[in-house]
């Protein structure tokens, strides 16, 4: 086995995680190069060649695997840069885009204005047909009427086409149909088929994942190219993977093909490498926190599965467009590091939505930010130490963010500028406690029984807070926390996922036409593991069902327990499973209802790694570093010992107050709180409640 | 204000604000998710909203806006003056629309919080619209119901359904034989039930935590934060008084001409007020379209918080800046019983919202908003009917539009009514089509249905939809068949609404505003939703946006030519010179600047 890396492109960072052929990781940093994405990586690679001494074609001549967690999708579509993309759909039903699903945030605000469809009408055609909810066809598909669409499309120049006829997933001929024309009459040009990329119910989630998939494959093929063939170039040879929306990894090539599965590549890694490293036992419940620079990502572990969500957005709900393909529930806002805070003229305090972002960036960043931030804050209150900044990479400006802070937020509320900073501080926890309620009441769970693991840059500032406003019993923070999603990308499966429409009910369950379905998902996983799949040490097909009370408008996930549903006792168990897992979500179950179910899923998970995260190389040396004076947000100031994670041995205790630091970020230990390194050298924090 | 009274700061006040916007929010999403009706589960009919023990609105979520802005003061009060010694553990169930609930189909549970020493701190309230009340008709709509008795609903002036956390199984029963789907109904009560215990737990927890005269001094600050973000708004507004009127179409028990609403707006900025007369209104009338006194205030309400700086908290503390004027036993009133006031809270109170905000519009540039179209097309009707032995019925939600074009935006396409402000869902083809034996033939946007503005209204929406297998009734109250939405500060007013049974032979036949029609198996129902009212005149819309709309075919070139004056060349793009000469201008006609007006403006 050679050596596997783990590229994350984020905003402003690009984080590698290397696991060297004995299990030893090391981590990088490097800054994300946004017009030339594939330029980061390489640096980042660089910088892990160097670490060692070796050139870079060396170095990455003993890679074996390289995984890709990359914004690069949802950048194309923030900026403009997808394809022309076409809209094919059923006649009498051209404006499911323009519709969406209705709903609408901030009720009285009407400076926002409506959001453009994804595809423009005016690249939006009917064709003529119909199928209606028993696949029967009520109106036949007009050849020669998709001709006539297909060549408008030619004289508008279109380079991609999204179809989504009403039905095809109960029967797809028509879209099928649709499909042979356009190989035949524009030869070339890509295409999505809604039944194939996601066959799901609601024609606007469908039809939406289709467009958005068909409008990614030239921009996101050229991507894959290009960084497949640069890293050859660079002289690596090994296999190049990329992670999805779903949690999971896809070779490059075949993710070219169904981009729209990159939309949520990065944020999904988290709760992954979150369950590797904190799963203490599989029945933990794990709340995942990743704090950014500019955003703050939230996602779940219930009972060792990372609960999946088809309502994602590429933007804010309601003014941004759903992809509605299944995807790991991560809940974003916008509060982070970099999150400016300022004062309204009736003396309120706000800290954001606004960011202070990489450029200018906070204040005592010197790079030009004139607003106080999070971080500014953190600095003030001596969280983060000016001269130890990234392990003695960069110094920072207390002068400057005091003065900031002093300037917009003390003056204008009346307050100390270290009782600002800390009312700055304590603003933006509750920020991000309240989206952490959000996502955990619509998956009922409940906070004070699960651990709370802090992922990303900034996390530390605030981890503990978080974890004793939520109630939890500990807050978890991994070594290689700093770069959660990278070190999850490591880890991580080859996953494919097949789903089919099949609409049967309990009281009168159809086995065998259910069965028939389950069989060919399961040769879909099959072929999939005979193929991408070849040579994993591990193979697994996790089964589930969308379903439902028979009166009810929303399904939900149910695993289920066999990989068919034979008699009555394999009913029993499924819809007993089902009662169970509404209970779990919604507090309450109808034991004497029946149940329907939507759709099918497999999801095939081939181990290509190793299951284990690996660990840090220690460090030497003594982990005690120089006190300082720290002021927490409700417990004023203290002289406190500051450590050295990365020199914490395994099972060291440490009682609050005092401070942790690494490379890569600073982890406040509040009054009250006791932390201890354990044996996978993650910091485990104890919250006296 | 006492010397010992604790004050909190700018910042403690943001966080208690999160908190308790928290604590609705998560009223909200347990309702939403543990909801058993389409209606809630899937348009998001319903409300949640925390009161302090004085029954002073404080927070609200996101709420829809005619439910709550007035009128769970009132219903608490009811539940306080009803049941003078209030116990932990209480529920109380409430619908009147004679003692502050919307209208009888809004179920609404009140649990009052009480602290661990007995005493009554917040009030939290969950309501929620039914599929069904138990009305004389498959309908929640009755707009024909010539009172409460031929309205039928059971009406529940904060009766107390739990005792120390017990159900009264008497008055769930009672429910049970009356409401159509009971057993629909009680997962829906006991998901309402749920989100009030949830808001109930909650406050109580943060009152532990931070101690319940903090949590008082918050409000009281809290409050005093949002009255004086108020006053700062209304100080910068222009002096000015205007009357406008907004005509909602003849229905069954109205007048031949229809009824029109008659809405004062004075802002006087040297008192930081905001008044709004009502009073110049009709009696009640024999129908349901009557207001209760919450829309009736509520309404008003709508069009002002639609018209003015987005960021001002709505609660109590910034109410106080508004005054409404409303008379006893007027439409748009105090309705005494047995009036019905089955539609209240969309169709007359949509002619209040209305011209309240169009009048704030008329005095500067830059405030206020147009006409959003009228409420209740077929596409939004209650079908019902049997197939294949079992009965079906439920709200459908398939395309309302009607957005008007404000200061800043073209109209919300999906804003269903002025009064719901687009927080409802809209439904899938596919699911309804799972659910209920019906097909959708079309739903599509109208071309050149928008009222035209320099920010246009939103287009109007057609449908079309057919039983299948079996007869279905559509129930609906469709205002806006002959006065559409109005434009303001010159824009246009937008298409009105129409409805249609279309016979077997294909032909379309027109059927009345305000009926039940019964849809046979070879035939279909044809809704037409309204435009919204355009904002601005036409001239002065940015000709690039016209080239736009004309793209993508939302605006025919025709058109765009003599109601917008923007030329186009061949390729679709702007004839610059052509333009100019059609506006008449020599350039682009510049908006209107704000005007101050001294006086009521002509």
């Amino acid at each position: 086995m050679g050596l596997r890396f783990a590229v994350d492109t984020g905003g402003t960072f690009t984080d590698l995680v290397v696991a060297a052929e004995n299990g030893v990781l090391t981590m990088h940093k490097a800054s994300t190069t946004p017009a030339d994405p594939v330029a980061g990586v390489i640096d980042s690679l660089r910088l892990a060649a160097e670490s060692v001494s070796e050139t870079l074609a060396d170095y990455l001549g003993r890679g074996e695997m390289l995984v890709h967690g990359t914004t690069h999708a949802i950048n194309a579509i923030v900026t403009g840069a997808t394809a022309r993309t076409a809209f094919l759909t059923t006649e009498g039903h051209p404006d499911t885009l323009v519709f969406r699903e209705g709903g609408r945030m901030e009720p009285f605000n009407f400076t926002i204005p409506y959001t453009e469809p994804y595809i423009p009408k005016a690249l939006t055609f009917e064709v003529p047909e119909r199928i209606t909810v028993t696949g029967k066809i009520k109106k036949p598909l007009d050849e020669t009427a998709v001709i006539a669409i297909l060549d408008k499309l030619k004289v508008e120049n279109v380079e991609a086409i999204g179809v989504c006829c009403l039905w095809s997933i109960v029967n797809p001929a028509h879209e099928l149909a649709i499909g042979r024309l356009i190989e035949k009459h524009l030869p070339g040009v890509p295409y999505t088929l809604s039944h194939r990329i996601n066959p799901s119910l609601r024609e606007y989630r469908r039809a939406s994942s289709t467009v958005i998939d068909a409008s990614l494959k030239p921009v996101m093929g050229a991507y894959m190219r290009g960084l497949d063939q640069r890293l050859k170039e660079a002289g690596f040879n090994g296999r190049v993977l990329v992670v999805t929306s779903q949690g999971g990894v896809m070779d490059a090539e075949q993710v070219a093909e169904t981009p729209v599965h990159l939309i949520n590549s990065g944020p999904s890694m988290a709760p992954v490498a979150a369950f590797a490293y904190g799963a203490g036992a599989e029945a933990e419940t794990l709340i995942v926190g990743d704090t950014g620079g500019t955003t703050f990502d939230v996602s779940l572990v219930r009972k060792g599965r990372i609960p999946r969500s088809r309502e994602t957005w590429l933007g804010q709900p309601f003014r941004s467009h759903m992809t509605g393909m299944p995807s790991v529930d991560v809940k974003s806002i916008g509060a982070g590091g970099g999150s400016i805070a300022w004062v309204d003229a009736g003396g309120l305090l706000h800290v954001g939505p606004k960011s202070a972002g990489a450029v200018p960036g906070p204040v005592c960043y010197r790079r030009g930010g004139t607003r106080p931030t999070v971080t500014d804050a953190a600095l003030v209150l001596g969280f983060l130490d000016a001269d130890f900044f990234l392990g003695g990479k960069m110094s920072l400006d207390r002068d400057g963010a005091f003065e900031a802070i002093r300037r917009d937020v003390a003056e204008p509320i009346g307050k100390s500028v270290e009782d600002a900073a800390a009312a700055i501080m304590e603003l933006a926890t509750e920020h991000m406690v309240q989206a952490i309620m959000d996502i955990t009441v619509n998956q009922g769970i409940d906070p004070t029984a699960a651990a709370f693991v802090a992922g990303g840059g900034a996390a530390g500032l605030n981890c503990v807070a978080i974890g004793r406003r939520l109630g939890c019993r500990r807050v978890v923070v991994p070594e290689t926390g700093a770069g959660l999603s990278a070190s999850g990308a490591l880890i991580s499966d080859l996953k494919s996922h097949y789903q089919a429409m099949f609409h049967t009910r309990s009281d009168e369950f159809d086995h065998a036409g259910l069965n028939a379905v389950l069989t060919q998902l399961e040769a879909q996983c099959t072929d999939f593991a005979k193929g991408p799949g070849a040579g994993a040490s591990a193979v697994a097909i996790d089964w589930s069902t969308e379903a439902r009370y028979v009166d009810q408008a929303w399904e939900i996930e149910v695993p289920l327990k066999n990989s068919r549903i034979e008699g009555d006792g394999d009913l029993d168990v499924f819809v007993g499973d089902f009662h169970a897992t509404h209970q779990d979500i919604f507090a309450v179950s109808d034991p004497g209802a029946p149940v329907e179910t939507v759709s099918w899923n497999a999801e095939i998970r081939c181990r290509i790694g190793s299951a284990e995260p690996g660990r840090l190389a220690p460090k030497s040396g003594s982990s005690l570093l120089a006190s300082r004076r720290v002021r927490f947000m409700n417990a004023g100031w203290h002289e406190v010992e500051v450590h050295r994670f990365e020199a914490l041995p395994e099972g060291a205790g440490i009682a609050g107050p005092a401070i942790i630091e690494s490379d890569f970020t600073s982890i406040v230990i509040d009054p009250g709180a006791r932390a201890v390194r354990d044996r996978s050298g993650s910091l485990i924090i104890d919250i006296i409640q | 204000m006492t010397g010992n009274q604790t004050s909190i700061d700018g910042s403690r006040l943001a966080i208690l604000t999160a908190r308790f916007e928290g604590i609705a929010r998560k009223m909200a999403n347990t309702l939403h998710r543990t909801g058993r009706s389409g209606i809630l589960t899937i348009a998001r009919d319903f409300s949640c909203v925390v009161l302090t023990a004085d029954h002073q609105l404080l927070a609200t979520a996101e709420s829809l806006p005619i439910h709550v802005l007035r009128g769970p003061d009132i219903m608490a009060r009811t539940m306080a003056d009803n049941h003078p010694v209030l116990k932990r553990g209480d529920a109380y169930l409430h619908n009147s629309p004679y003692h502050g609930c919307t209208h009888p189909a809004d179920h609404s549970i009140l649990v009052p919080v009480i602290d661990d020493a007995g005493v009554h701190r917040f009030t939290v309230l969950a309501k929620a619209h039914q599929a069904d009340c138990g009305n004389a008709l498959p309908t929640t709509y009755m707009g024909a119901a010539k009172d409460v008795y031929a309205e039928g609903a059971l009406i529940f002036p904060a009766v107390k359904v739990q005792d120390n956390y017990e159900h009264n199984m008497d008055m769930v029963r009672m429910c049970r034989m009356r409401i159509r789907v009971p057993d629909q109904w009680w997962g829906d009560y006991l998901a309402t039930l749920g989100a009030a215990r949830v808001g109930e737990r909650e406050v109580l927890n943060l009152g532990r935590e931070i101690g319940w005269d903090v949590l008082e001094a918050y409000t009281r600050q809290w409050f005093d934060y949002s009255e004086k973000r108020m006053i700062e708004v209304v100080r910068a507004m222009p002096k000015g008084k205007v009357t406008r009127t907004s005509t909602h179409d003849p229905f069954p028990g109205t007048p031949a001409d229809g009824i029109t609403i008659t809405a004062t707006v004075e802002v006087k900025p040297d008192e930081a007020m905001i008044e709004v007369d009502m009073t110049d209104n009709p009696d009640c009338m024999p129908n349901g379209l009557n207001l209760s006194e919450a829309t009736a205030l509520s309404a008003p309400m709508v069009g002002i918080f639609n018209s003015i700086d987005h960021t001002v908290p709505k609660n109590a503390g910034s109410f106080r800046r508004i005054a409404i004027k409303l008379r006893d036993n007027s439409i748009v009133g105090r309705p005494s019983h047995p009036t019905s006031c089955s539609v209240a809270t969309t169709n007359v109170a949509d002619r209040v919202a209305n011209p309240v905000q169009c009048a704030i519009a008329e005095l500067a540039d830059g405030l206020g908003q147009a006409e959003t179209g009228a409420l209740i097309p077929p596409s939004c009707g209650v079908v019902s009917g049997v197939h294949d032995g079992r009965p079906f019925v439920n709200e459908v939600y398939l395309g309302c539009t009607g957005g008007a074009g404000t200061p800043f935006t073209d109209g919300w396409l999906t804003i269903l009514h002025v009064g719901n402000a687009g927080m409802c869902y809209q439904d899938s083809i596919e699911i309804d089509e799972l659910r209920h034996p019906i097909f959708v033939h079309a739903r599509r946007l109208m071309p050149d249905t928008e009222g035209a503005g320099r920010f246009r209204g939103a287009l109007g929406a057609y449908s079309e939809f057919a039983p299948v297998d079996c007869e279905m009734t559509v129930a609906y109250v469709s205002d806006g068949n002959l006065n559409p939405a109005s434009g303001t500060r010159g824009g246009l007013k937008g298409k009105p609404s129409a409805q249609f049974k279309r016979l077997a032979d294909g032909s379309l036949e027109p059927v009345p505003a305000c009926a039940e029609v019964l849809i046979g198996s070879a035939e279909t129902m044809v809704s037409i939703s309204c435009g919204g009212g355009g904002y601005g005149h036409p001239h002065e819309r940015e000709p690039q946006r016209v080239a736009d709309d004309v793209r993508e075919g939302w605006v025919s070139r025709a058109r765009a030519e003599t109601v917008y004056g923007v030329k186009l060349d061949a390729a679709g793009h702007v004839d610059r010179p052509a333009t100019a000469k059609l506006r008449g201008t020599g350039g682009k006609r510049e908006p209107e600047r704000a005007r101050v007006l001294s006086g009521s403006p002509a």
